[in-house]
Parts: C-alpha cells; structure tokens; sequence
C-alpha cells in the first residue's frame, strides 16, 4: 500500500467519527442512518463518554450498593 | 484536498486497526459466509461486552478510591474482575480476535444489513 | 430531498462549484444545502462531503453539519434552523476563526499490558489495574495538557485500550503550524507513546455545548 493511500485510510477514521458522530445535529424528516450500525458505532462511544463523565459531576449515580 | 496528517508518526499500522472493517462497513460489501458472519456478531457483543467491563472496573476502582469496601469486598471485587478479564481475552481468542479489534468498531455487522 | 451541508453566519462571499450548492437564509443564518442525490455512504462520498465543507470554510466561518441530513425542502430547512437559531447563532461565535485538529494517541512498540491479567488475587489485580489506570492517565494528561493550552477548546472521548487518547482541539485559523510543531515535541518527548494529528477539520466537534 502506498504511503499516500494509506495517509488518507488513516484519516479516514477520524473523518467517519467527524461527518457520522458530530456536526450540528438537526430535526430532518429522514436523517440518513448509516447502515444503523455505523452511527451505533459512534453513538456508543457518545453514550459511554457521557456516562462517565455524568457520572464524575455527580448527575447519575455510581454503582449500586449490591457491592 | 490537502493531505491531513499534520503529525504522523513513522508506523502508521497501529492507527489504521479500525479500517478495514471500517471500510466494509461504509461500502456495504455483503460477506454471507456463515463463519465471517459469526465472527462480525461476536465482534459486536463482544465490543459491547468490553465496553461495559471497562466502564464497571473503572467505577469499581472509583469507589475503591473512596473508601467505603472492605477488604473482602475488595478482594471480591477484584477477582470478578479478573476473572471477567481472563473470560474475555478466552473469547477474543475464541474468536480470533484481538483487543484492536474491538476497538467500537462493528466491522462485518455492517455487511448484514 | 435537500441535503444540509453547513451553518454559516456570513452568506457573502460566492459559493464553490463542487455542488449544486445554495443558501437557505434564516434570520441572519444561512444553510448551505444541494439537492440530495442517492443515499451513499462510501468513503468517497464522505470524502467528498467534507471536500465541499472544507471548500465553503476557506472562504467564511462555518458549523458543519451531521452527514446525511435532509430535509424535504427549504421550507423545511428554514423551520429546522429557525428552531435553533440563538443555539447556532451561538455556536457559529463561539467556532469564529477556529478550524479543529484530530490527535490520536497508542502506546508505541509493545506497551501495554499482559493480555491476560496474572496478579495473585484479587485485591492485587484492582491494584495493578489502577497502577495503569494512574499511569495511562498521567500520560495522557503530559500530552493532552500542554496542547489544550495552545487551544481555544478542547473535547476527549474516553480513551479505549489500545489507544490512549482520542481528542479534538478547537485552534486559531493561523494557529496550525505552533500546534502541530508542540504535537511533534511531545512525540519526541515521549517513544512510548505514537502521537497521530490530522486536520484541518471544520469544527465537528465543536457545534453543540
């Protein structure tokens, strides 16, 4: 693989995590679900950040007392 | 349009894991062989699977920093743990797998649809 | 069906020839849409997608919009940005003169841990596993720190192993060249760690608090 193929491939992952999984997102009558999984892809990695983070602010609470 | 690497170090590989599967998963090439199919679902729940421990084990170590477990639970705690980890990296190997792999990224899943 | 490419504030100056590209002025917003074509999600769609962002941010300051948004029509289209309008006008104030740099960061070499955990029981591997929770974040802090500063903002994912780090910085227009020489700095400064830096990127992960 070429070197500039594969600069491009590289940046590619940040591309797809840019145009699927950020931007403004707006009401439209049909928003494009990128083969469903795609966006799951990027929407997961959204959910668990913001857990996480919720979680250090204090909005959600942290594990249960089963411990 | 311009190249986008601004940095780049020498071995590009270790950040390129994502994409093959990537790529699949944008040009929708179907794989029906049953054992890639197989191997793409277990990559998701897998992936899933991974995510939760380490969000769990992350929340355990938090609540380890604040005190408030005793030395059993702890002890407990740290042998699901471990145990969830050693179960995992089986199935990863089950699967022929590797941790790249379940980088979130859904790879093959992406050719069911 | 109309496809949304971007959010400006500043409809002036003439737009690309890449798409049958027009404004959608919305109360002083405009949306930049085209006619949608069929629904593609290859890379090179996405490639080209970006190209004609990228093409309309070389001439004014601009919110990119998510891939793959369409709406029926401009009436449409102004009803959905009218809905936002203060967020975006927001927004679009807080993105002005900023473009956003990607930064990648994987141990080098063959850092990391044993892929299966062999501590003696179970309070020792919380303990090994917080050690290199410290240690990855200490790290991650000695690269990400020192970067947030030349920034005007900056937003992290949670790392996932392998990678370490997975940020995007919000920097001056003119500001590209000093980030990326502290970017190859911190590189040099640290062989353990593979540093990766991609943009110029339209803000995408700067158009929503």
């Amino acid at each position: 693989m070429s070197t500039a193929v594969a600069e491009r491939d590289v940046a590619l992952v940040d591309l797809v995590d840019r145009l699927l999984g950020g931007g403004v997102v707006i009401a439209g009558d049909i928003t494009l679900a990128v083969a469903d999984v795609d966006l799951v892809y990027v929407q997961l990695r959204a959910l668990i950040s913001s857990v996480a983070t919720a979680q250090d602010e204090g909005y959600l609470p942290r594990m249960g007392g089963a411990l | 349009m311009r190249d986008k690497l601004l940095h780049a170090p020498p071995d590009l590989d270790p950040f390129m894991g994502e994409l093959p599967r990537l790529d699949d998963a944008l040009s929708r090439r179907v794989n029906a062989d049953p054992e890639s199919l197989e191997r793409g679902l277990a990559q998701l729940v897998l992936t899933i699977v991974e995510l939760l421990r380490q969000l769990m084990e992350r929340q355990a170590l938090r609540r380890i920093d604040s005190g408030g477990l005793s030395d059993e639970q702890e002890e407990r705690l740290g042998r699901t743990f471990m145990e969830l980890d050693r179960r995992m990296a089986e199935l990863r190997e089950e699967f022929g797998l590797t941790k790249e792999d379940l980088n979130l990224d859904l790879g093959p899943l992406g050719r069911l649809l | 069906m109309i496809e949304l490419y971007a959010i400006t504030d500043n409809p002036g100056p003439p737009l690309p020839d890449l798409a049958a590209l027009e404004l959608v002025p919305v109360d002083g917003l405009a949306a930049v849409c085209a006619p949608a074509g069929e629904a593609d999600v290859s890379a090179d769609a996405l490639w080209h997608h970006e190209e004609v962002v990228e093409a309309l941010m070389a001439d004014r300051d601009l919110l990119p919009v998510r891939y793959g948004t369409r709406l029926e029509d401009e009436h449409a289209v102004t009803r959905a940005v009218e809905e936002r309008r203060d967020e975006l006008a927001a927004a679009l104030d807080r993105v002005r003169g900023a473009i956003e740099v990607s930064v990648r960061v994987l141990p080098s070499g063959d850092a990391g841990r044993a892929a299966v955990p062999d501590a003696a029981g179970g309070a020792e591997y919380l303990r090994q596993r917080a050690d290199e929770q410290a240690s990855q974040a200490g790290t991650v802090r000695a690269v990400s720190e020192p970067l947030a500063a030349l920034a005007r903002a900056s937003t992290t994912s949670n790392p996932r192993p392998p990678e370490l780090l997975r940020a995007a910085y919000l920097i001056e227009r003119d500001a590209v060249e000093p980030f990326t020489a502290e970017v190859a700095r911190l590189q040099r400064a640290h062989a353990e760690l593979s540093i990766l830096c991609t943009g110029p990127w339209p803000p995408y992960s700067f158009t929503e608090r």
